[in-house]
């Protein structure tokens, strides 16, 4: 048990009448790259915001590193190791690309109240610190040369780019990306690919990704969980997914006889 | 006993004049999603019409009211097509809106200090006052009774026009959301206009009584405060809730100062906002809006 | 130092700017709009002139407490409605503004209630609404240039982003709260010891509005827009003064034409940077770059 890293044991979540995400339950090996796909409106995201806190569960557990964190408030959760990015983005977009990531960087660094308003103590050294870290990761998402730049104001696949840096600012143990891709031509697709496989390896992180690109998906997620109407139909290798006739159906639709 | 069933008829009375108030105060912000704290601004502007066509003019209650009603409408368009429709043009941020009507507000007001001076001015008697006993159990002056019965007829009148006809049905739709009512061929800025409109004449309704009930003077428009309180503890946005608020607020005033003392009045009245705030933030009939993740 | 008036125009500025530097705090840098930061200028204004007159405390502890009643008084009340976003919240403030002024007015043992306070020792002096203003300024400067900046911003700029980073957001809220009023009232209390005499009328909506519109009206997001933008209102306002009708007229006008034409206000989200102000002379650029950027 101690290997697994993340653990959703029949979670349950009604939006109204809506069975959003119907009694899903899946587990990831810690250092797991891992892909949940599924159609539009099949609860994806709605099951990375049960685990991350932002809507409560209507029954069920969701186990992080052994700890049960169902019913933690999102900032707890947060803190405990996990981290995402959004579907829709949600930089702080007159922030520069730097603040946006040493604003989730400075979550490890600490200094007292009385030292943040007189700048003695250990503030400047912090700052530094926390702005060094910050740099290298933008580095690392190949944003370093426009660090400065208003976080809005960079092209749609920096902003991507840039968000993954602030997610790993906040040097997580499992980071949760949803639809990285959305919106990117094939050949930012490939790009984001070897991004996300490097930081896999480099970070020692375990990723749950959340794709409609199967390219993506398909070829760097050794195990892929497919939901469709908020209940899981499908989990295996990619190639056992791909011919799982649930699968093509909630895909391609019904046969007409 | 006595004391009671008066000190309801009161506050029912207050609470209807309120409601004229808080209703168009409500409707403004159920299409344009903003707060008009200019709102008030309406109702001083209906009363100061009225009470210069009854003294100047010499005119009867009813052309003073219909003036005072048509030019705090035409006041509430102009109010809206200056200083709103440029701003709501550039950017969907309400707090621009919502800065720029405090601005108005403090016009509105100081033109009045400017033009009729900042005294309190009693509005001729033309609304009666005698007292009339009710059902034989109490006593209540004629003029709760009469600012009870106009706000029902208008605020029926204004029920009539949203569910019956072709602007209250778009106005309806607005509501739910301006931007697709726009896409299906709704005359947003007319739509705007018309919204403001009514606001005014309920507002200026609303200021005759006012300024009956309490003389008239420029700062008078404070007391939409009130109705605004009204108008978030029925729910922003609702217009029955901001009905129901405004009774509960009258009631409340009145029982207050009947009853316990007329200072801790409008302390309950910002009491009763708190704890609404507190405990059902949308109010009484209002919408719970979750943002989507 | 400058003759009477101009020294009492200084601390005018000094008093006024420290009340609005508060309000920036919570409207500009943490986004929750207010309509009644002029009760916490009350509370302060009144704790610490009860102080010294009911119970002789000097004039120095009894401003501070002054500003530290405000503070509690915020942090308490904060708790519960910060949970209110946007409009609910500036609502409630209107609310509990007006709350504080009515129980002021009406606790006439305690109080005088609406006659007022007077009598109160002229303690605000030249060097000291100065030095206030100084040390309250750098420490606001230096607040929002750091840690703390970063987490105000990031629950005024996406509170789900934010509390999806690991800020306790609601916390924050309540902090910058607390720390807006701690300046307010402490500005409060300095302005008892200028005028010698206080009333419950002066803190009333109008003051409110006024905090919020400077704020404003130098820029969401800019320290030094805030102080830039209350040096021309308060120079203003004692320049209109003989008329006094149409300044309020003015006052209301100018507000409005601002959110048509430049809701960002004067410096938009940027601060006053010493490389902007070389840049225009064009000289030594050897000079380190100060907070700014950040």
């Amino acid at each position: 048990m101690s290997s697994y890293i993340l653990e959703l044991e029949n979670v349950n979540k009604f939006f109204g009448g809506v069975h959003a995400v119907n009694d899903i339950t899946f587990s990831l090996k810690k250092g797991e790259l891992a892909g949940l796909i599924g159609p539009n409106g099949a609860g994806k995201t709605t099951i990375f915001n049960l685990i991350t806190g932002v809507y409560p569960c209507d029954s069920g557990h969701i186990t992080f590193r052994g700890e049960d964190i169902t019913g933690l408030k999102t900032y707890e959760v947060i803190k405990k190791g996990i981290a995402r990015t959004f579907q829709n983005l949600r930089l702080f977009p007159r922030s520069s690309a730097l603040e946006n990531v040493m604003t989730a960087c400075q979550q490890h660094y600490n200094y007292s109240f009385l030292e943040a308003i007189t700048h003695l103590g250990r503030w400047k050294s912090t700052e530094r610190d926390i702005m060094m870290e910050s740099l290298e990761l933008l580095e690392k998402v190949g944003l370093a040369d426009r660090a400065y730049q208003a976080a809005g104001t960079l092209p749609y696949g920096h902003q991507r780019r840039l968000e993954i840096a602030r997610a790993l600012a906040l040097r997580p143990d499992l980071l949760l990306l949803d639809e990285p891709a959305a919106g990117m031509n094939p050949e930012e697709v490939q790009e984001l690919n070897i991004l996300i496989k490097d930081i896999h390896k480099t970070f020692d992180l375990t990723i749950l990704v959340i794709e409609h690109h199967m390219e993506l998906v398909m070829e760097i997620c050794p195990h892929v969980i497919c939901i469709n109407f908020g209940a899981k139909i499908a989990e295996g290798t990619p190639h056992e997914v791909q011919n799982h006739p649930e699968v093509l159906r909630a895909y391609l639709g019904e046969e007409v006889k | 006993m006595q004391t009671l069933l008066q000190q309801i008829i009161n506050g029912l009375s207050l609470g209807s004049v309120y409601a004229l108030i808080a209703v168009g105060y409500s409707l403004v912000y159920s299409i344009l999603l903003f707060s008009n704290f200019a709102h008030g601004g309406f109702l001083i502007i209906g009363g100061y019409i009225c009470y210069f066509m009854l003294r100047s003019v010499g005119a009867n209650i009813w052309l003073a009211g219909a003036a005072a009603m048509v030019g705090a409408g035409v006041s509430a368009i102009l109010t809206e097509r200056v200083a709103y429709k440029p701003i709501r043009e550039k950017t969907n941020i309400t707090l621009y809106l919502l800065i720029a009507s405090m601005g108005m507000s403090i016009v509105i007001e100081n033109v009045f200090v400017i033009l009729a001076g900042g005294r309190f001015r009693a509005l001729p008697p033309v609304i009666p006052t005698s007292p009339v006993n009710v059902f034989g159990v109490a006593t209540t002056s004629m003029f709760d009774i009469l600012s009870l019965v106009t706000a029902v007829i208008f605020l029926s009148c204004l029920q009539l026009f949203l569910t019956r006809t072709k602007w209250g049905l778009a106005i309806r739709a607005a509501a739910y959301d301006l931007r697709v009512a726009g896409l299906m061929g709704v005359n947003v800025n007319r739509l705007v206009s018309i919204v403001f409109f009514v606001a005014g004449v309920l507002a200026a309704v609303g200021g005759i009584f006012l300024s009956a009930r309490y003389t008239l003077y420029p700062q008078l428009g404070l007391i939409t405060i009130k109705a605004f309180i009204a108008a978030v503890i029925g729910g922003l946005g609702s217009l029955p809730g901001a009905v129901v608020g405004s009774l509960i607020l009258g009631l409340a005033e009145m029982l207050t100062a009947g009853f316990i003392s007329s200072q801790m009045r409008d302390l309950v009245v910002f009491l009763l906002l708190i704890i609404t705030l507190l405990i059902r933030p949308s109010g009484l009939f209002g919408k719970e809006v979750k943002e989507k993740v | 130092m400058f003759g009477g008036y101009v020294d009492g125009i200084i601390i005018l500025l000094c008093i006024n700017s420290i009340a609005a530097m508060g309000v920036s705090l919570l409207t500009g840098f943490t986004g929750i709009f207010t309509l009644g930061h002029a009760g916490y200028m009350a509370l302060g204004a009144y704790i610490s002139s009860i102080l010294i007159i009911k119970a002789g405390f000097h004039w120095l502890v009894a401003v501070l407490l002054g500003g530290a009643g405000a503070m509690v008084i915020a942090w308490l009340v904060g708790i519960p409605t910060l949970k209110l976003m946007g409009d609910y919240y500036a609502i409630a403030s209107i609310g509990l503004g007006e709350a504080i002024r009515l129980v002021l007015e009406n606790w006439q043992s305690l109080t005088r209630g609406s006659r007022g306070i007077p009598g109160i020792p002229i303690y605000t002096s030249l060097p000291v609404a100065v030095i206030f203003f100084l040390v309250m300024a750098t420490f606001m400067f230096f607040l929002i240039n750091g840690k703390y900046g970063r987490a105000f911003k990031a629950s005024r700029d996406d509170y789900i982003a934010a509390s999806l980073l690991g800020f306790n957001t609601a916390h924050y809220r309540v902090l910058s709260l607390a720390i807006s009023a701690f300046y307010c009232g402490i500005s409060g209390a300095l302005l008892a010891g200028f005028l010698s005499f206080i009333q419950p009328i002066m803190f009333d909506m109008l003051k409110s509005t006024e905090l919020t519109a400077v704020v404003v009206f130098g820029g969401l997001g800019s320290l030094s827009g805030t102080l830039i933008g209350t040096t021309i209102i308060t120079l203003v306002t004692e320049l209109f003064r003989p008329i006094s009708q149409y300044r309020m007229l003015i006052y209301g006008a100018v507000i409005v034409l601002i959110m048509i034409f430049r809701p960002e206000g004067i410096m938009g989200q940027h601060e006053l940077h010493p490389r902007l102000i070389l840049n225009l002379f064009k000289k030594d650029k050897s000079k380190p770059a100060e907070g700014g950027k950040m």
